[in-house]
C-alpha cells in the first residue's frame, strides 16, 4: 500500500520540487554580490552534477557489486545498473553543458581544461563506455559481468573528479556544500534553494530511474515473447 | 495434422560464434575508449595536472620559468585596473607579493577589484615583476553573499 501510494506519488512530487526550484531560484532568491543574477545556475548546475557523479552513477556501480556478489546476484541489479547508468551519462553531460553556460559569462572561458573539467569529461565517456560494452555483447550473463566489471574500474574517476578541486589548482570552484571545515559558503534562502534542487533532482533520478527500469523490464518480456512467438512459428511451419 | 512421413526436424545445431565476436567487440569498444581517455588526458593533464601557478611560486621560480608561457592566479588590486582599446592592465597580488599585469583581449565580465583571476601569458623577462598576458579568465571562489544583505525595510515599506 505504501509502496505503491509512493511510487503513485514520486512524479507529482518531483514536478511540485523542481517547480519549486525555479520559482524559488528565478523569483525568491536575491542575485550575488559578485555574480549577480548568473548566480541562478546555483540552483542547477550543482543539483545536475550531484545526480551524474554520486546518485546515478553510485547507485550504478552499487548495483553492479550487488550483481557480482553470488548471494545478491540477479538480473534485476543488472538492469539497474544499466538504466542507472544510462541516466548518468544523460546527467553528466547535462553537467558538462550547464558548467559551460556558467563558465562563459563567469570565467570568460566556455571550457578549460582543468582537472575538475577534464575528469567529468572522462566520466562521461567512461558512461558511453559501459553502455557501448553493453551493445558489445550478446550473452545476458557475459554482458552483464563485463559492464559490472567496468562500472567499478570507472568508479575510480569519481573520488578523483570530486576531489579534484582540493588536490590541484583548478579554474573551477571549491567545494560549496561539502567543504572541508563543514562550513557552508552560500548564504541565507540561497542556501536551502540549493538543498530543495538536491532534493528535487535525486527525486527526479529515482523517477527517471523507475521509468526507465519498466521500460527494460517491457522490452525483456516482448524479447522472450517474440522469441516464444518465432519458436511456436517454427513448430506450426511442420505442420500441415 | 501432423507430417507423419517430414517430422519438424529438432535435432540441436551449434549456436553461432557469439561469445568470440562479442570478445572482440569487447576488445574494440575498450580500445576506442582508451583512446578517447587518453586524447582528453593529453589535452588538460598529461603535462600539468595544475591548471595554473600562484604568484608566489611563479616568483619563486621565475629564473627558471623565463619567457615561457604559463597561467598565472592572483587576485585584483583595487584601484589599479587601467582597461584600454586592446585591454586592460592591473596589479594583481598573491601571498606576499604583486606582479603587473598588462593583458590584451577584452577581459570577462566579471572582472573586477579584490577578484581572483588566472592570466596566460609570459614574464618580460627573467627578472621581471611584469606579466604580459593574452588572456584573463576570472576565477570565481566558492561564496555566495545576496547582493543586498543589510538592507533594511523602512516604516512607510520602502526598501533602503
Amino acid at each position: 500500500m505504501i509502496k505503491q501510494l509512493s511510487q503513485r506519488l514520486l512524479g507529482p512530487v518531483t514536478l511540485v520540487l523542481l517547480a519549486l526550484t525555479f520559482w524559488l531560484g528565478l523569483w525568491v532568491t536575491p542575485p550575488d554580490r559578485v555574480q549577480g543574477n548568473l548566480v541562478r545556475l546555483l540552483y542547477v548546475h550543482p543539483a545536475i552534477a550531484w545526480v551524474a557523479l554520486y546518485v546515478s552513477f553510485g547507485t550504478s556501480v552499487i548495483a553492479s557489486c550487488l550483481y557480482l556478489w553470488k548471494r545478491t546476484r540477479s538480473v534485476v541489479m543488472d538492469r539497474v545498473a544499466y538504466c542507472a547508468m544510462e541516466v548518468s551519462a544523460v546527467f553528466l553531460a547535462l553537467t558538462l553543458i550547464t558548467g559551460s553556460i556558467w563558465g562563459r559569462p563567469t570565467w570568460g572561458v566556455w571550457w578549460a581544461w582543468d582537472a575538475r573539467l577534464t575528469s567529468t569529461a572522462i566520466l562521461l565517456v567512461f558512461a558511453l563506455g559501459y553502455l557501448a560494452l553493453r551493445r558489445a555483447n550478446d550473452d545476458p550473463e557475459v554482458r552483464a559481468r563485463r559492464s559490472a566489471v567496468f562500472a567499478i574500474i570507472a568508479a575510480i574517476n569519481v573520488p578523483i573528479d570530486h576531489f579534484s578541486v582540493d588536490w590541484w589548482h583548478t579554474l573551477h570552484q571549491g567545494a560549496t556544500v561539502f567543504t572541508e571545515n563543514g562550513n557552508f559558503l552560500v548564504h541565507g534562502s540561497m542556501l536551502w534553494t540549493l538543498f530543495v534542487s538536491l532534493f528535487a533532482f535525486t527525486l527526479l533520478f529515482f523517477w527517471l530511474l523507475r521509468a526507465r527500469y519498466r521500460l527494460e523490464v517491457q522490452r525483456d518480456a516482448r524479447y522472450a515473447a517474440s522469441l516464444d512467438e518465432a519458436l511456436a512459428q517454427r513448430r506450426r511451419e511442420g505442420v500441415h | 495434422m501432423p507430417d507423419t512421413e517430414d517430422p519438424l526436424d529438432l535435432t540441436p545445431v551449434a549456436a553461432p560464434p557469439t561469445k568470440r565476436r562479442g570478445r572482440w567487440r569487447t576488445v574494440g569498444v575498450l580500445s576506442v575508449l582508451v583512446l578517447a581517455v587518453l586524447a582528453l588526458l593529453s589535452q588538460g593533464l598529461l603535462h600539468s595536472l595544475n591548471y595554473f601557478e600562484t604568484i608566489d611560486q611563479a616568483m619563486s621560480s621565475r629564473a627558471k620559468l623565463g619567457t615561457e608561457t604559463f597561467r598565472l592566479e592572483g587576485v585584483v588590486k583595487p584601484h589599479t585596473i587601467d582597461r584600454t582599446s586592446r585591454g586592460a592592465s592591473f596589479w594583481m597580488t598573491g601571498g606576499n607579493q604583486e606582479v603587473f599585469v598588462n593583458a590584451t583581449g577584452s577581459p570577462p565580465q566579471l572582472f573586477q577589484a579584490n577578484i581572483p583571476v588566472v592570466v596566460e601569458g609570459h614574464f618580460t623577462s627573467a627578472t621581471s615583476d611584469r606579466f604580459v598576458a593574452t588572456q584573463i579568465l576570472v576565477k570565481h571562489t566558492a561564496t555566495y553573499i545576496a547582493q543586498h544583505p543589510n538592507r533594511v525595510k523602512a516604516p512607510n515599506g520602502t526598501v533602503r
